[in-house]
């Protein structure tokens, strides 16, 4: 190893790291039409590119991704809800939070998404499944941080709110609630994002929604280019979701 | 001027002309602990006066802190009894307003709106609300700030807004427990002379706990020197500088003499402070020794 | 006012309030179910009851076709975990070992994990067939994201002084990923094995029951389509208490061996 490290720019990684991407890609291309790689198991990812117009159009993404957002955003309204909600009882009531923190974190890792077979018995191939499915997987964690959050408070601040004599809802509100709000924010993050991964992976496994069932009908169809473009289409949303709700994140935090 | 050392550790409130608005009397405050139990206060009483600057001064572990908490009524379980305007107290009393060590500043509300923070409280409307704390803001020297977050101030000015806070309460009794600690000296003369131009300008009842002689001589009327564990009152002394005051009275005689005076008192409770804790951390360590 | 505040906590029955608890919200739950199992309220076998459940459970953990199918899935899970763990590691270690590497790589990893893996199964299928193969596949993908970004994070806290030591004996690359930081970021690395194992596990078995004729999710899927409730409620709670049960077996285990080391 050299002891002397030239410190690279700041651009130079990125475009590196992107330019790998495109080389790997490149290189695909190459392979697969030299007949190195079955082209009926990897198509051309130049053909892929040149399915994407074709595919938004002919299976109207824009509507199937206001659909999966629809889905997403009503998980999400009721994960945030009820998640604050419990968090705060489970703060509030010593006993419930000594008693279920533990089951809440165990549910946490529980692979509840395998019991869509039961969810699509209750409610039927519809967005209920889906919903219900993406509210409870991202329930969890809304849950945890609300508690951290507001367990959290500096002892100090409650002590003000003592000095001043406010009844336990204005202390909750006016200061517990504030100052845990960082925390539960990156509960919440976490929230969505399993809900979005949730709501996509039900499309997908129950053939019904927006962009999972999208994926899922192309593959039906034999349609590779177009099943390589709708998922490369998917894994878009998400990052972009995710880097979205990190700004969000991070602006709260400041 | 300054009354001889006396060994007595029991001292009498003298009667007062004007009756007093806070009245501590016969404060025991006792913990468990894992080897028996400690006393934390013994037989504590002392009395303030409306108007007065009372500066309780100690060493560490001679029970102020804890003092500060019974008086302002956030700790309970204590003999004796504490009464403000003549009515025990039984918790956090409406007319004390408190001032913690510690960072006590709302982080997620800009200064006029910590220092509304009470008056939301009470109810007041949001105009009046307002135009009430920039009078205190400005009081306390922070005009033009208000819409600052804390994040955005020093150590120093995050106090003046914690004060300005508890001033806008309008407390009958305010009640600081070593506010300036954290602050480096020459903040702290400067603070302190904003605390004497406010409290004159009030007249504004005060209890300052503190560790730090100077500050003490610098404001009070009357300091109460407490012993160390178990924290009962050492003395009283009475400070005749003259009022109105400034921080330049601290370049002056008869403040050295003050200061010289209350460290001779000082020095022998913060020894054998000091000694019992390097004793307590000796056995702490040594696992060999065996508990009375 | 009143006497000594006492600091020390009273001594802890078993029959503690939180036992009491935990014991009301079990039996309510219960309690409630097979009140909505007898209503008649839901659709004839929705919610099947308690005793319906109880013997579908016992009847499918008697019969061997059960196990032979919890052998399946395990295997694939086993060897998913596997590839996508050794990957992981190596891939983890190479970006966290050079800051270059992991500004120019790690996003990729960062970014491409929180995503639903399942709509590449497609593809697995393609590329590895209908059989297990494309389940080991997906176990693997799954669990390779969380592994490489646990074992990255890890490399870099390594304490540097450790590094220098085995530098100043001149070990080799492969003797110092083996010697100093493996060793080094034991916590980390079963931290993110903890994680892999979980979503391998969902990974795999959801793979199962969209394509496949065995293993567990088969089993459910099986259940579901012969609107067998019973069994599927059965199957639902083994799988359940399984995945629980693995993943407290191995953070107790990751515990364990952090108190042991101090």
């Amino acid at each position: 190893m050299s002891a002397a490290r030239l410190i690279a720019p700041h651009w130079l990684p990125p475009l590196v790291g992107i330019g790998s991407g495109v080389l790997f890609l490149a290189a695909i291309e190459l392979l697969v039409r030299a007949g190195a790689i079955n082209r009926f198991i990897v198509p051309l990812p130049s053909e892929v590119a040149a399915s994407f117009p074709r595919v938004i159009t002919e299976e109207d993404i824009l509507h199937r991704f206001a659909q999966t957002a629809w889905e997403c955003f009503a998980a999400s309204f009721l994960l945030t809800g009820f998640g604050v909600a419990l968090g705060a009882l489970m703060h509030r009531v010593r006993l419930i939070r000594l008693a279920c923190e533990t089951w809440v974190a165990a549910f946490a890792s529980a692979p509840l998404v395998l019991a869509y077979p039961l969810f699509l018995v209750l409610f039927g191939r519809s967005t209920m499944t889906i919903i219900m499915l993406a509210f409870l997987s991202g329930l969890p964690p809304v849950v945890l941080k609300t508690v951290e959050g507001l367990a959290a408070t500096r002892r100090v601040l409650i002590n003000v709110g003592r000095s001043f004599k406010l009844t336990p809802a204005q202390q909750f509100w006016k200061i517990l609630f504030p100052s845990a709000l960082p925390t539960i924010f990156v509960g919440i993050r976490l929230g969505m994002i399993f809900a979005l991964i949730n709501v996509v992976a039900v499309e997908f496994l129950i053939n019904f929604g927006g962009l999972g069932q999208v994926i899922n009908e192309l593959a039906e169809r034999y349609d590779l280019p177009g099943t390589y473009a709708a998922i490369s289409f998917v894994m878009l949303v998400s990052i972009v979701f995710f880097i979205v709700t990190e700004r969000a994140e991070r602006w709260l935090r400041s | 001027m300054a009354p001889a050392l006396s060994a007595s550790d029991r001292v009498v409130p003298v009667p007062l002309a004007e009756p007093a608005i806070l009245v501590v009397d016969d404060l025991v405050m006792r913990f468990a602990t894992d080897d028996g139990g400690v006393t934390a206060l013994d037989h504590v009483s002392f009395n303030v006066r409306p108007g007065e600057f009372l500066a309780v001064i100690g060493p560490s572990g001679c029970g102020k802190s804890t003092l500060f908490s019974v008086v302002g009524g956030l700790l309970g379980g204590y003999h004796g009894s504490v009464a403000v305007g003549g009515e025990t107290i039984s918790g956090p009393h409406a007319s004390i307003g408190m001032v913690f060590q510690e960072e006590s500043t709302f982080p997620w509300r800009n200064v006029v709106d910590n220092v509304c923070f009470p008056l939301e409280i009470a109810g007041m409307p949001k105009a009046e609300r307002v135009d009430r704390a920039r009078h205190f803001i400005s009081m306390v020297g922070l005009d033009g700030f208000e819409r600052r977050y804390p994040s955005e101030l020093s150590g120093g000015m995050r106090q003046r807004v914690s004060m300005a806070r508890t001033l806008a309460s309008e407390p009958k009794i305010l009640l600081m427990d070593e506010p300036f600690a954290a602050l480096d000296e020459q903040t702290r003369l400067l603070l302190g002379d904003k605390v004497l131009q406010i409290q004159q300008q009030l007249k504004q009842t005060t209890l300052l706990i503190t560790h730090n002689i100077t500050e003490a001589v610098q404001l009070a009327d009357r300091i109460l020197v407490m012993t160390y564990r178990p924290g009962r009152v050492k003395r009283i002394v009475d400070i005749n500088l003259p009022r109105p005051r400034t921080s330049e009275i601290v370049s002056s005689e008869a403040f050295g003499r003050y200061v010289a005076q209350i460290w001779s008192d000082l020095r022998e409770e913060a020894n054998r402070g000091m000694i019992d804790d390097e004793a307590r951390k000796l056995h702490a360590h040594d696992p060999q020794e065996k508990r009375p | 006012m009143a006497e000594i505040v006492t600091r020390a906590p009273a001594a802890k029955p078993w029959f503690s309030g939180v036992t009491l608890l935990r014991a009301a919200i079990v039996l309510f739950a219960l309690v409630v179910w097979q009140i909505m199992a007898v209503s008649g309220l839901f659709y004839r076998g929705v919610v099947p009851s308690l005793p319906a459940i109880g013997a579908a459970l016992m009847k499918l953990l008697s019969t061997g076709d059960f196990y032979w199918n919890l052998w399946v899935t395990a295997e694939e899970i086993a060897i998913g975990l596997a590839i996508g763990g050794v990957c992981g590691v190596v891939a983890g270690l190479v970006i966290g070992g050079n800051r270059f590497i992991a500004q120019a790589f790690e996003p990729y990893l960062y970014y491409l994990g929180p995503t639903p893996k399942i709509v590449f199964f497609p593809v697995m299928i393609m590329w590895f067939g209908v059989g297990g193969g494309s389940k080991i596949a997906m176990g693997a993908v799954s669990c390779f994201f969380p592994i490489a970004l646990s074992v990255a994070a890890g490399m870099r806290q390594i304490d540097p002084v450790l590094i220098r030591v085995g530098e100043s004996f001149r070990a080799k690359p492969w003797q110092m990923a083996t010697k100093i930081y493996l060793p080094a970021m034991r916590h980390p690395i079963v931290n993110g094995l903890r994680l892999g194992l979980g979503v391998a596990l969902i990974g795999t078995l959801l793979a199962e029951t969209k394509l496949s004729n065995r293993g567990l999710g088969f089993l459910v899927i099986q259940a579901y389509n012969n609107f067998n409730m019973p069994l599927l409620y059965a199957i639902l709670v083994v799988l359940f208490v399984l995945a629980i049960g693995v993943n407290t077996l191995v953070a107790r285990f990751a515990r364990l061996d952090e108190i042991k080391q101090k």
